[in-house]
């Protein structure tokens, strides 16, 4: 989520006539992300990455209940008057 | 995973995105029909965030395999690169289904329609203004997009970017032009079976310009962070193949949606 919210202020850096000032973190990733810690893919990048794992789990469970809240009640007969 | 002598190919973590991902579109789907019902739009719009945070992570996910771990080599590339083919492939297939579709009313029209093609009722578009500005405008981002392309294979970083950025733009200035074209059309999608193969088929096509514009706009971010090197920049490479695709689309249907008579 960090790096995302650096990228649109990179972006604008990156249109400069100095575009060379953006630096290229490309190695300091590629360190990060091949230490040895076990941890998946996913959730390598650290702390944001649990939080919006996280986040995203919720959403999926949450909505598959409602989605099935909503088959329930479409599922009964309609009230006549 | 570190411990792997970098083995020819690889099998990536185990990963939500997959559950994520279909949930949504379950949701989504469901969430349609309950709008319809039920005048509620709750169900699909938790949807259409689920796709959307399974879209970022699950590309988040890729571009780390490939950039930040090494992944993506030849061989892996090349798997990848027949995936994109595949689904580009899918992808025509899916338009010519519109295209049969209006080949089929036009070619032999009903009585019901006025026996004619265009039918009875309809005025359509002149071709050769917003349509043919809008053809010129998907040509030039076919050149602006190769010039990108030997910019990266170069090296010529701020070039590259300049082009690139150059490409978006011109993609959002179709995506404007057609909104007002839209806007200003004598005939709806209810008119008829001209309306409905002309909006359905333009639509589909616009909507799939401005998924080229955002996996640019995309592109456009990695290579200003350094993630495209000259002789490994796959992601580019799908962004402009699906980008040209959609570009032969358009003046197939140029050419047949949008001229006086059935050819």
């Amino acid at each position: 989520m960090n790096r995302l919210l650096n990228l649109p202020v990179a972006a604008v850096r990156a249109f400069s006539s100095s575009s060379r000032t953006l630096k290229n973190k490309v190695p300091e990733a590629q360190k990060l992300f091949q230490e040895d810690n076990g941890l998946p893919v996913h959730i390598k990048g650290g702390t944001s990455d649990v939080l919006l794992y996280r986040a995203t789990m919720l959403l999926t469970v949450a909505g598959t209940c409602y989605s099935i809240y909503w088959l329930l009640v479409a599922s009964m007969p309609k009230k006549k008057q | 995973m570190a411990h792997q002598a970098h083995a020819m190919l690889y099998s990536v973590d185990p990963s939500p995105s997959p559950l994520t991902g279909a949930v949504a579109a379950l949701l989504m789907t469901s969430g349609l029909a309950i709008s319809m019902h039920f005048h509620t739009t709750t169900l699909m719009s938790l949807g259409l965030v689920l796709l959307l945070l399974t879209m970022y992570q699950s590309s988040r996910d890729i571009i780390r395999e490939g950039t930040f771990q090494g992944h993506h080599t030849p061989p892996v590339q090349k798997g990848l690169r027949y995936g994109m083919i595949l689904f580009i492939t899918s992808e025509v297939f899916f338009f010519l289904g519109f295209f049969s579709a209006f080949y089929h009313s036009s070619l032999a029209p009903t009585p019901e329609l006025g026996g004619c093609s265009p039918p009875t009722g309809i005025t359509t578009l002149n071709p050769f203004e917003v349509p043919l500005l809008n053809t010129a405008v998907l040509l030039a981002s076919g050149v602006t997009v190769t010039s990108a392309h030997h910019s990266i294979m170069e090296g010529q970083r701020k070039q590259a970017i300049q082009s690139l950025t150059l490409t978006i733009l011109l993609g959002f200035y179709f995506t404007a032009l057609q909104a007002m074209e839209y806007y200003e059309a004598p005939f709806t999608i209810a008119d008829g079976v001209y309306g409905s193969t002309f909006f359905v088929a333009t639509g589909f096509h616009g909507l799939h310009v401005i998924i080229g514009s955002t996996f640019f706009a995309i592109c456009l971010l990695r290579q200003a962070q350094y993630h495209f090197t000259s002789d490994h920049h796959f992601g580019f490479e799908a962004a402009a193949s699906y980008s040209h695709s959609c570009l032969m689309s358009y003046d197939s249907s140029f050419t047949s949606l949008f001229t006086d008579e059935a050819s």
